[in-house]
């Protein structure tokens, strides 16, 4: 419609359009036929005013006829005749053919010529009756004076045609009237049709509109309906962010539980996110939200840039206790009219997928991380390991009773932080000590939390999470630690392997019976042209009972003997083998927990030669030849506890008699208790005796079969 | 045909991404070693495309870009660098990069990155 598309407002248009042009004709027809009503009001009017003329001509003819008769002066009646006459008969003229007249007032006033049938008859009569009467009349006038018998002659017409003029008149009034009566009924017909038309109208539109509107609103429900399902429905949590960062107020019921609260309409994104990020990371999520606003970078350049792909969050489950869980967030632009006004932002709990993915990425790292973890473990004895596992968990479990008791305090004190810091202090310290560097890395970050923790001015129970979060970690760590402990012990039921490293302590050095060691050892590799280092570790010998600590002293020398005569190469040989030209010998000595205690001495040069040991046995008449080859590797090791067998060529002042390692055994024998033999050829050899407690006299029901072992 | 500038500090980097897009139809017009250079040489230059280390002694990337769009509303910088964080990647755009590519790159990876620079989505 002229060249514009009214689209779905056409119909109102049209509806609006037919009302003004009902309203429009009714007021045109109005206009025009009040206007005829008007002048046939002036019509009636001027036909009333010719009645009342008839009467007063007649009357005037009257008024002559007695002045004519008395001779007395006529001037009167002559003038008011002829203003009657000559009133009627321009009127009756101006009915007849339309002219002008004058009006009620006086005035001139022009009327149309009568064109109804009815008054023309009656106008037509009229005539034939005036013009004789107005012929007579006329001639009277215009000799200005009537003498008795032209008066009485006038009298006599006026008595003829005056009644019938006065009907005449009478009925052209009458007529008029109704002509008058019958166009204001019309335009009370059409004044009605109009109004009808226009109700119509209005009705048909009102009815439209609100079908219209009826169909919109449904169309609406329905939209919202669907809307609603939409988020009551998905498993995202879905919602809108405007450019305030503010939540908006529909949002998806999965998103209450990915984010834990409802309380989210109109809330700050940044604020919600806060307590999970890094102040670094909220800073880039608005940035990257900012950048997202603006649509001159393009969104998908942008997308890979999400800060909030993985947030680690710590949900409170109950005092001192912590679930962790991650969440993804996705942004996506939403345009009106070619901007950017919107985010739709998805949030997702991806702590499943999180922590499959994690599990795989462990379970590659545990085969990687196992070889390392027994790697540590195997360089820990296992008394002391055991003993810092202990302590270790013991130092935890208190952390989490103090986590426990300022998990719901509102305000913590500082105490309490260097108290888990304490201790968490001591358990690293322990750990590397022993060289368990993946729990001391744990540890360590535990550390750094707390140090963060305390440098916050004021502090709530609830921002000891992480704190949890990590001391859960922990005891799974030593958990696995005293697991892969047990399967090392049971290993090592069967083969003997690597020493403890001793730790370098100037303290532990430094004990008399340890310089005796140091002193013979020195000594003896002097005499053999050796180089020798011996070195200690574990409890002071000086605390156990005499008996123990003579036999003790006495097998320690034995093995210092056995070590620097039959062990320690030549430096020569050392230097060709890799090895530094100093052996080095290293004595370990630890309590148990049943009392007794352990000894492990462990050299590092030529191990044990099974070959050796078969030929000297061989040698000294103890085997024939075949029983000796038929014999297995162990049985032949456990041959040099054996009195009068050396595997040395010549016999010597400290060794070669093959009376030393015998005397060892007799010991043990006597304590009650178990020796173990570990050998590699070339690299080292390690003894390890677990020795009772009880009385010589005890032990004699005990067990006390040397076991020995090697790697060949 | 494009001009090109590059803005890296490191020598390799430089030829390595003048000799890929140099192939690709791009005039090189221009090298720069570190952000005082590059701004200096913008003016001169007049490229259409400059591509944009980030770590350089002296002026950072970040703050060159800021300095090169303030004389230089049109030119399309495309960011090449290891971004080690993301933040670094978005102060890049917002400061009016339009693109970015993370070191180590493939050629592909530059003349894909070039091609959307120029794109109209």
């Amino acid at each position: 419609m002229f060249g514009i598309d009214l689209g779905k407002y056409r119909t109102i248009v049209i509806s609006i359009a037919l009302f003004l042009i009902f309203d429009l004709g009714v007021l045109v027809l109005n206009f025009f036929i009040s206007s005829e009503i008007a002048s046939d009001a002036v019509n009636v009017n001027l036909a009333g005013r010719q009645r009342m003329l008839t009467q007063r001509t007649a009357k005037l003819t009257l008024q002559l006829e007695n002045r004519a008769a008395a001779g007395s002066g006529q001037a009167t009646e002559m003038k008011e005749l002829i203003a009657a006459f000559s009133l009627f008969d321009r009127t009756l003229a101006a009915f007849e053919q339309g002219g002008e007249t004058a009006g009620g007032d006086g005035q001139p006033i022009h009327i149309a010529a009568v064109d109804d049938p009815v008054a023309r008859t009656v106008l037509a009569e009229a005539r034939r009756l005036w013009d004789p009467y107005q012929a007579s009349i006329a001639a009277v006038i215009e000799r200005g004076r009537a003498d008795p018998e032209t008066a009485s002659e006038l009298v006599r017409q006026a008595e003829t045609a005056n009644l019938p003029l006065l009907k005449l008149m009478n009925d052209l009034t009458t007529r008029v009237e109704e002509l008058a009566a019958s166009k204001a009924t019309t335009l009370r017909a059409v004044q009605v049709a109009g109004i009808s038309l226009a109700t119509a109208n209005f009705l048909i539109i009102l009815f439209h509109f609100i079908r219209h509107l009826r169909e919109s609103d449904r169309e609406l429900e329905r939209a919202r309906r669907e809307t609603d399902d939409i988020l009551r429905t998905t498993q995202d949590g879905l919602f809108l962010l405007d450019g305030e960062g503010r939540i908006g107020s529909q949002f998806s019921s999965s998103l209450t539980r990915v984010l834990g609260t409802s309380q989210l309409a109109g809330r700050s994104f940044y604020e919600i996110i806060s307590p999970a990020v890094t102040p670094k990371t909220l800073d880039t999520t608005r940035e990257y939200i900012d950048l997202l606003l603006r649509h001159d970078v393009k969104e998908k350049l942008v997308v890979s840039l999400n800060p909030l792909e993985c947030v680690e969050v710590n949900l409170a489950q109950g005092p001192g206790e912590a679930e962790v869980r991650y969440l993804q967030f996705g942004f996506n632009r939403v345009f009106e009219a070619g901007q950017v006004t919107h985010l739709l932002v998805t949030a997702n709990d991806i702590t499943r997928n999180v922590l499959l993915e994690r599990e795989l990425k462990a379970s590659e790292e545990r085969a990687k991380g196992q070889m390392g973890l027994l790697v540590e473990i195997l360089q820990v004895e296992p008394a002391t390991m055991n003993q810092f596992l202990r302590s270790a968990q013991d130092g935890l479990q208190h952390i989490n009773r103090q986590l426990r008791e300022q998990g719901s305090a509102r305000e913590v004190g500082k105490e309490t932080i260097n108290s888990i810091y304490r201790i968490a202090h001591r358990v690293k310290g322990d750990a590397s000590a022993l060289g368990l560097t993946g729990l001391a890395t744990s540890l360590h970050s535990l550390e750094d939390i707390l140090s963060g923790l305390r440098e916050r001015p004021a502090l709530a129970g609830e921002d000891f999470l992480p704190v949890t979060v990590r001391v859960k970690g922990l005891f799974e760590e030593i958990e696995a630690l005293y697991q892969a402990a047990g399967r090392v012990a049971q290993i090592r039921g069967v083969v003997s392997v690597e020493a403890p490293r001793p730790q370098h302590d100037p303290g532990v050095q430094a004990l008399p019976f340890v310089q005796r060691w140091q002193a013979f050892a020195a000594r003896l590799a002097t005499e053999h042209d050796r180089r020798v280092e011996l070195g200690y570790h574990g409890i002071d010998a000086e605390t156990l009972p005499d008996p123990l600590r003579d036999a003790l002293n006495s097998m320690v020398n034995q093995f210092i003997r056995n070590a620097i005569v039959h062990g320690i190469e030549d430096r020569e040989t050392r230097r060709l083998r890799g090895k530094p030209e100093t052996g080095r010998l290293s004595v370990y000595l630890s309590s148990r927990e049943d009392g007794g205690v352990d000894l492990s001495f462990r050299d590092d040069g030529e191990g044990i030669s099974v070959a050796k040991v078969r030929e000297a046995a061989v040698r000294a008449g103890r085997l024939s030849k075949e029983e000796a080859a038929a014999m297995d590797s162990r049985r032949v090791v456990g041959l040099i506890f054996e009195p009068g067998l050396s595997t040395r060529d010549s016999v010597d002042e400290d060794g070669g008699r093959g009376a030393g390692l015998d005397t060892v055994k007799a010991l043990v024998m006597q304590l009650g208790g178990q020796i173990r033999i570990g050998s590699t050829p070339g690299e080292y050899c390690h003894f390890r005796l677990s020795l009772g407690t009880l009385a010589p006299r005890a032990k004699a029901e005990r067990s006390v079969q040397p076991q020995e072992e090697v790697v060949a | 045909m494009k001009r090109l500038m590059i803005v890296d500090d490191s020598n390799i980097i430089r030829s390595k991404i003048a000799r890929a897009l140099g192939e690709h139809g791009l005039e090189v017009v221009g090298l720069a070693p570190n952000g005082e250079d590059a701004v200096e040489r913008c003016v001169s230059s007049r490229p259409d495309v400059i591509t944009m280390d980030i770590t350089m002694p002296g002026m950072d990337g970040i703050e060159c870009i800021r300095r090169i769009r303030a004389v230089n509303p049109t030119v399309r910088i495309l960011v090449v660098s290891a971004l080690a964080d993301k933040a670094t990647a978005i102060q890049a755009l917002k400061e009016g990069a339009q693109g970015f590519v993370c070191k180590p790159f493939t050629e592909h990876d530059l003349t894909e990155a070039i091609g959307e620079l120029f794109s109209e989505d």
